[in-house]
Order: C-alpha cells, then sequence, then structure tokens
C-alpha cells in the first residue's frame, strides 16, 4: 500500500500527497515553528538573492522533471502541498538524503544544494503560499 | 506450421545450434521462429521494424467481435512499453522496474517460471522520471533482459536460469538503460539511456553465446572510438555520398564537451542481414542549453548503419545538428523495400522526434524524402535535400535567442512529434502506420554545470496541445513513404504513445493514454473497434497465434514521459489550454496500472470467416 502511495502520479497526486503527508507524520505543528515567511518577494517574481539561489537550484537540478513544472507533482509529490505541512528540518532530511526506492535522489552530494537548501526551501515556502509565481524570477533589485 | 507448436523450445535450440556449428549462415532460431507468424519472437515481429503480420483471421470484417481472452497482471504499477514474446507454446512478458521476466504457458496461462532481479534501487532516482523497459529478445535458445541497472542478462528460454550477465554502465554517473536489447545473427545488442545526465551513448554488441563483447560504437568522440572510418563511412554531402573525413565528430564540439555530450542509443535497432547492416538513431547532445555546446555535436540525433560483424559505420545522417530543442533520433528505423517513381528501392524510413519523415536509401545513406508527418511542425521550413540540413526558423530557435529567454509556441514539443512508440509497416497498402504526439512547447534554456550522476538538462519547458489544431494532443497517421505525404490522419485526444500493429486482414491496431486499445481500417482509418483497458496503454501491440486461433495483446499501465507529462503546464494559469483538454483531462480515463490484456474472436465469428473463405 505504501508503495501504492508513493508511486501514485500527477492525476491523483493532491490525494496521494496528502496520504503522504499523514503517513510520514508530518503535522501542521511543523509548519507553525516557520512563523515569518523565509523569503521576500515584489510582484510575484523578484524575489531576495537567497530565494533567487534556491530557485536557480531548483531548475539546475531539474526538480521539475518529477515534482512538475508549477511544483503541482508529476511522479513526485506537488510541493505546493507537501510544504504547507513539512517542516524545514524534514525538508532538509528529505533533500540530502534522498527517498531513493520512491525515485527522491540524494542531494548531499551537490555543492549547489548543501549552498542553496534553505533558499530552495523559502523558493518552494513561497510557491507553496502562493506568493511567488510559477516560472522564470528575478531579483528584487531589477 | 502445426507442428511447431508440438515442438518444445529445447528442441528447436538443438536444432538451430547444430546448424550454426556447420560454419554456414544457417537460421539462427530467432530467424525460424520469426519466420512463422504464429510466434512473435521479437519485439517487433521481425529484424526490419515491420510490426506486421500475415495472420488475417482477425481482419477488417470481423474485427468487431473482437473480445478478452485472458488478462494477467504484471504485478508492477508505472508505465509499461514494449511487448510480450511469444515462441512456440510460451509467452514471455516482462515488467517496468524490478524488471520481472515471466514465461507463460499459452496452454493454461499457468507459469512455467520467473525470474524476479534484485537491483540497486537507487537506480530509480537516476531514471528519473518513469522506470520504463521496453522488452526482451529472444535468441538461441535465450530470453535476453537489459535492467535498468546496466546489466544485461541472458536466461534459460526453458528454465529462467541465468546462463550469463554482462555491464554495459555505471548508474553512478548516470547510465541507465530502458531499452530491449536487440539479437541480430549471433549478437546481442544493447545501448545506454542519460542523456539528461551526460551520458555518453553507443551501442555494443555481445556473442551470443558467452556475452563477450565484440564490438562497442560511440556515437561522439575520436574517429577508432566510433568505429567511423574517415575515408570509408559515408554522409550525405552536397547531394551525393562523401566519405565523413577525419575528426568529423570532434571537429563539431567545444573543447572535451563530446566526453559529456549524449547521443544515447535507447531506441528500437533494425538489421538487414542482405547488407548485414544495422540501423539505429542516436540521441540529443547534452545539455538541453544549446549555447554552452557550439557546433553540429556530432553525431548525435544521427542515423547510423554499421557492419553487423565489425560495427563499423557504413553511413551517418545527422537529422538535426546543433539541436536546441532535444529531439532524439532514436525513433526506429523501418526497412521497406518500396517503389519509387517506378523504381525499387530498399529504402529506410524514419519518423524523427523533429517531425520529419525520412526515407533513406539503406544499402547506400542517400537522402531521398524528407517531409514534416505533422503540418503544424513550425522549427524548421523544410529540409534542404542538397546540405540534409534542416532550415531552422529563427523564431523558434532557443540558441539563437541565449540563455533564460522564453522561446514561445515552438511545435513540437521536446516529446518531438513521435518519441519510441513504434510505427508499423504494411506492405499490403505500402503505407506506414504512425502513433504521433501533437504537443507544442515553451523551451527555456540556462546555464548548467556538470556534475556526475547529476542531471545535466538546462531547460525548462511547458508543453500544451497544438494551438489552433482539433485540440487534441495526437494522431494517428498513415505515411507514403514514397511521396512523404500523409494518407490520413485520425486525431486523438492525447498523444499516441502505444506502438502500432498492422496485419493482412487490412487492419491497424494501437493504444490510446486513456486506455482504448483501437482497431482501424487501414484503407482510411476508419475505427472499427475499440476496447477501454483499465490503465492508458504505452505498450506495443503484437499478435501471435496458438492452437489455430489468432490473438491480439498489448500491455495496459500508463507511465513513461507522456504519462509524466499528462500535467506538464496545465494548471488553471494557462489559458485557453483546458477548453481543449490537455494531459490533464487525462485524470477523468485512467489511472495507473500494469496488465497484459489478449484478445481472439469468438469461435462462431472466427469459424464463420473462415467458412466464407
Amino acid at each position: 500500500m505504501r508503495r501504492l502511495v508513493y508511486s501514485v502520479m500527477s492525476i491523483a497526486i493532491l490525494s496521494a500527497a496528502a496520504l503522504m503527508a499523514s503517513r510520514t507524520g508530518y503535522t501542521a505543528q511543523a509548519a507553525d515553528k516557520d512563523s515569518g515567511a523565509p523569503y521576500t518577494v515584489r510582484d510575484g517574481d523578484k524575489v531576495d538573492p537567497k530565494t533567487l539561489d534556491g530557485w536557480k537550484t531548483w531548475r539546475a537540478l531539474a526538480c521539475e522533471r518529477c515534482h512538475g513544472a508549477e511544483q503541482e507533482g508529476l511522479v513526485g509529490p506537488s510541493l505546493v502541498t507537501s510544504l504547507k505541512t513539512l517542516s524545514k528540518e524534514d525538508f532538509h532530511t528529505t533533500v540530502i538524503d534522498g527517498r531513493p526506492d520512491k525515485g527522491m535522489p540524494p542531494w548531499g552530494a551537490s555543492e549547489m544544494v548543501q549552498k542553496n537548501w534553505e533558499g530552495l526551501y523559502a523558493y518552494l515556502k513561497g510557491r507553496s503560499d502562493g506568493k511567488i509565481n510559477p516560472g522564470h524570477l528575478h531579483p528584487l533589485t531589477k | 506450421m502445426k507442428k511447431f507448436y508440438a515442438l518444445p523450445i529445447l528442441g528447436a535450440v538443438a536444432v538451430s545450434t547444430s546448424l550454426c556449428l556447420s560454419g554456414i549462415a544457417a537460421a539462427t532460431d530467432l530467424e525460424t521462429s520469426m519466420s512463422n507468424p504464429s510466434n512473435w519472437a521479437s519485439q517487433a515481429g521481425d529484424y526490419a521494424n515491420h510490426r506486421y503480420s500475415t495472420l488475417d483471421q482477425i481482419n477488417a470484417k470481423n474485427v468487431s467481435s473482437l473480445q478478452v481472452a485472458w488478462t494477467m497482471s504484471t504485478g508492477v504499477l508505472r508505465g509499461h512499453e514494449g511487448s510480450p514474446l511469444v515462441v512456440g507454446n510460451t509467452m514471455y512478458i516482462h515488467t517496468p522496474f524490478p524488471n520481472n521476466v515471466y514465461a507463460i504457458n499459452l496452454a493454461d496461462q499457468t507459469y512455467k517460471w520467473k525470474y524476479e532481479p534484485k537491483q540497486d534501487a537507487t537506480v530509480v532516482p537516476v531514471m528519473c522520471c518513469d522506470t520504463v523497459n521496453r522488452g526482451l529478445a529472444f535468441g538461441d535458445g535465450k530470453i535476453f533482459l537489459q535492467q535498468a541497472d546496466t546489466t544485461l542478462v541472458a536466461l534459460d528460454a526453458a528454465t529462467g536460469k541465468v546462463d550469463w550477465t554482462v555491464k554495459n554502465g555505471n548508474p553512478k554517473i548516470g547510465e541507465t538503460n530502458t531499452n530491449a536489447p536487440h539479437v541480430f545473427g549471433n549478437l546481442v545488442l544493447t545501448g545506454i539511456s542519460g542523456g539528461e545526465f551526460g551520458v555518453r551513448g553507443r551501442v555494443i554488441a555481445y556473442d551470443i553465446k558467452t556475452g563477450k563483447q565484440v564490438w562497442r560504437g560511440y556515437s561522439t568522440g575520436p574517429d577508432d572510438e566510433m568505429l567511423i572510418d574517415p575515408a570509408k563511412t559515408m554522409t550525405w554531402t552536397n547531394g551525393k555520398m562523401a566519405p565523413v573525413g577525419k575528426d568529423s565528430s570532434l571537429k563539431t564540439w567545444k573543447g572535451d564537451q563530446w566526453k559529456i555530450g549524449g547521443g544515447t542509443t535507447w531506441g528500437w535497432y533494425s538489421y538487414d542481414p542482405k547488407l548485414n547492416l544495422v540501423y539505429y538513431g542516436s540521441g540529443n547532445p547534452s545539455t538541453w542549453n544549446p549555447n554552452q555546446r557550439p557546433g553540429d555535436n556530432k553525431w548525435s540525433m544521427t542515423i547510423f548503419a554499421r557492419d553487423l560483424n565489425t560495427g563499423v559505420a557504413k553511413w551517418v545522417y545527422q537529422m538535426t545538428p546543433h539541436d536546441e530543442w532535444d529531439f532524439d533520433g532514436v525513433n526506429e528505423m523501418v526497412l521497406a523495400d518500396i517503389k519509387m517513381a517506378g523504381k525499387d528501392v530498399p529504402a529506410l524510413v524514419h519518423f524523427d522526434r523533429n517531425g520529419f519523415g525520412y526515407t533513406m536509401n539503406r544499402a547506400t545513406g542517400e537522402l531521398l524524402v524528407a517531409q514534416k508527418f505533422d503540418p503544424q511542425v513550425n522549427w524548421s521550413t523544410g529540409v534542404d535535400m542538397k546540405t540534409g540540413r534542416p532550415v531552422v526558423d529563427k523564431k523558434y530557435s532557443p540558441g539563437t535567442t541565449g540563455p533564460d529567454v522564453d522561446v514561445k509556441d515552438i511545435c513540437p514539443a521536446a516529446l518531438g512529434s513521435k518519441d519510441e512508440q513504434p510505427s508499423s509497416y504494411d506492405p499490403k497498402s505500402g503505407l506506414v502506420f504512425v502513433p504521433t504526439n501533437h504537443v507544442c512547447m515553451t523551451y527555456e534554456p540556462f546555464q548548467i554545470e556538470y556534475t556526475a550522476g547529476q542531471p545535466y538538462v538546462g531547460a525548462t519547458l511547458t508543453m500544451f496541445p497544438t494551438p489552433n489544431s482539433h485540440g487534441g494532443m495526437g494522431n494517428f497517421i498513415a505515411w507514403d513513404p514514397a511521396t512523404g505525404k500523409i494518407a490520413w490522419s485520425k486525431p486523438e485526444r492525447f498523444s499516441v504513445w502505444s506502438g502500432a500493429l498492422t496485419t493482412a486482414g487490412d487492419v491497424a491496431f494501437y493504444g490510446t493514454l486513456e486506455g482504448y486499445i483501437k482497431a482501424v481500417s487501414t484503407k482510411d482509418g476508419k475505427e472499427l473497434w475499440k476496447f477501454k483497458t483499465p490503465s492508458g496503454i504505452i505498450g506495443n501491440v503484437f499478435t501471435y497465434s496458438y492452437n489455430g486461433k489468432q490473438f491480439v495483446g498489448v500491455y495496459s499501465g500508463i507511465g513513461g514521459w507522456a504519462g509524466i507529462g499528462m500535467a506538464a503546464g496545465l494548471t488553471e494559469g494557462h489559458e485557453g489550454l483546458g477548453a481543449v483538454g490537455g494531459y490533464k483531462d487525462l485524470a477523468k480515463y485512467t489511472t495507473l496500472g500494469g496488465s497484459l490484456f489478449v484478445f481472439s474472436l469468438p469461435d462462431a465469428a472466427a469459424g464463420r470467416t473462415a467458412s466464407t473463405n
């Protein structure tokens, strides 16, 4: 069953993500720790340098191949949904160690991820919050 | 023919082995099996990639009576590409990762043996995003499985016991396999996947008896490693064939980029025993950001014709020099003897991701026809028949606009006007029946660093149904390879990601992403029958005969790029697409699955046909 839940594709991804969240014990409380947005955004597509580096990391590692161009979920879960409940700590663990049996690579060996994982979290949190637009981002100063 | 059914497999093998030992190029057990239409002994049913059967018990008149004969669960969800094999009284089925193999007794649909490999699951993320496998090969009394982790396994066809294994790649640097192995003569050929990980493509030939490597030809790099003879390997040059010359690949790359330059080899290969040439295509150059790899990037995106014994390339033809769109050249080469302007031509017919249908002289490599097989293709205005190069429309050229710029409305999308889903050649009509995509894209390249084993893509893209067309994302077409014209085209709501089959019964079969298997008339594309399977179909339709009865079968199990792409770019924000129905709509029709469906006629319908005949 667990395997089935995780391998359900985009077409059922919303329910799958919900199931996954409850199954792995993530709770709403985890998200509460992160009060105060980890990103700064203007006009939906101008972000602080850290968040910008997070977005660049997102596209360089081709995360959209599994999670969708707009984080809506494909073979991998919707991050718009997941980031509503996933704590920053659990996010870090998942990105660094991966979930190889489910297809999520361990990114611990990537310098770019080591350097920018917090920015990546900020970017995805902004996407999940509906504050950051999908697609290309620009520096705030521009 | 009846006698053959009674022959146990081991008996057949013993016969062919003794023939081989005689030292003459006698028919192998695979060739003997393929010559009997009761079998489906190779993925295409033959060496030539025809996917055509002379069986005609099921035909245009009675196909509407087709019904389920039996089904089987594969036990694995995710994308099911390829098809089973049938040899004598046994069917061999395969699954996506973990790549299980089952031998089924056709008499009672019980398992004769099972082979369930233990593969390191860390290969799965490298295969991102789907874990398809395009099927098995048969030959020399063995079943060949090309595992995802790049291990090629030879199993005893009678017992499932491992005879030999060989590893042809390294998943740690992004090398995996999805392709079916191919048995040609006394060699087993396989390739490599990983064009999105900077893998350097090659085809490797192994001795069928021992698994010992006989040759390996790379797609890029120094001449000797590509098995290219600068003076003898020919290519289409200024309207005629000419030698490629020294360092034909090295000269077309910046520095050492060719070492991580892609040109992977995961398609359906074919073989002409008379010419002793093997044909296949190489994939996209890595990365997807064209600005990082100036030059033509040879020999990515190329049709290769190699000598089976030595691997040396007789001719090459690059379809998309300096790719800017991910138009892999791996799609199948169909070897068809056709008439062009009254002349017999040993042709090679190829429907490329780039949207052009090519007809070449497969003996010489001459370019004969290059025409769009989807009229909506816009990235190129046409192929210059003298140079053989596509004329690129700068408006749709991400290499021209440069990194970090969205290039909009490029047709086709990266998955091409057609992807791996193989076409079928019907010698009766002389037409090729082609499952196609009808999808366009926005493409934005960006600078990317190479790290071994990590994605090396360097572009983001969104895909959507071809604007200003019928609203669907696919067509099933009939193509005249002699003239390069569409004979008829049947619109489909989604990409047709299932391999076609044609038969002497004047029927063409294919599956749809909604899960229908359909039969249409080869004459006009009129739908004669359809049946809804539990999941979307991305497998290839096959046919065989057992105890005098013809069967048609297909895997049902959505996935692959088409399945993954189902929701790509299709959120509410993309106005104008929802109405016409994009991949997103697929959720209304189907979900994951993993089963085999086999159909036949009710005895009455089959019998009635026999008596009227």
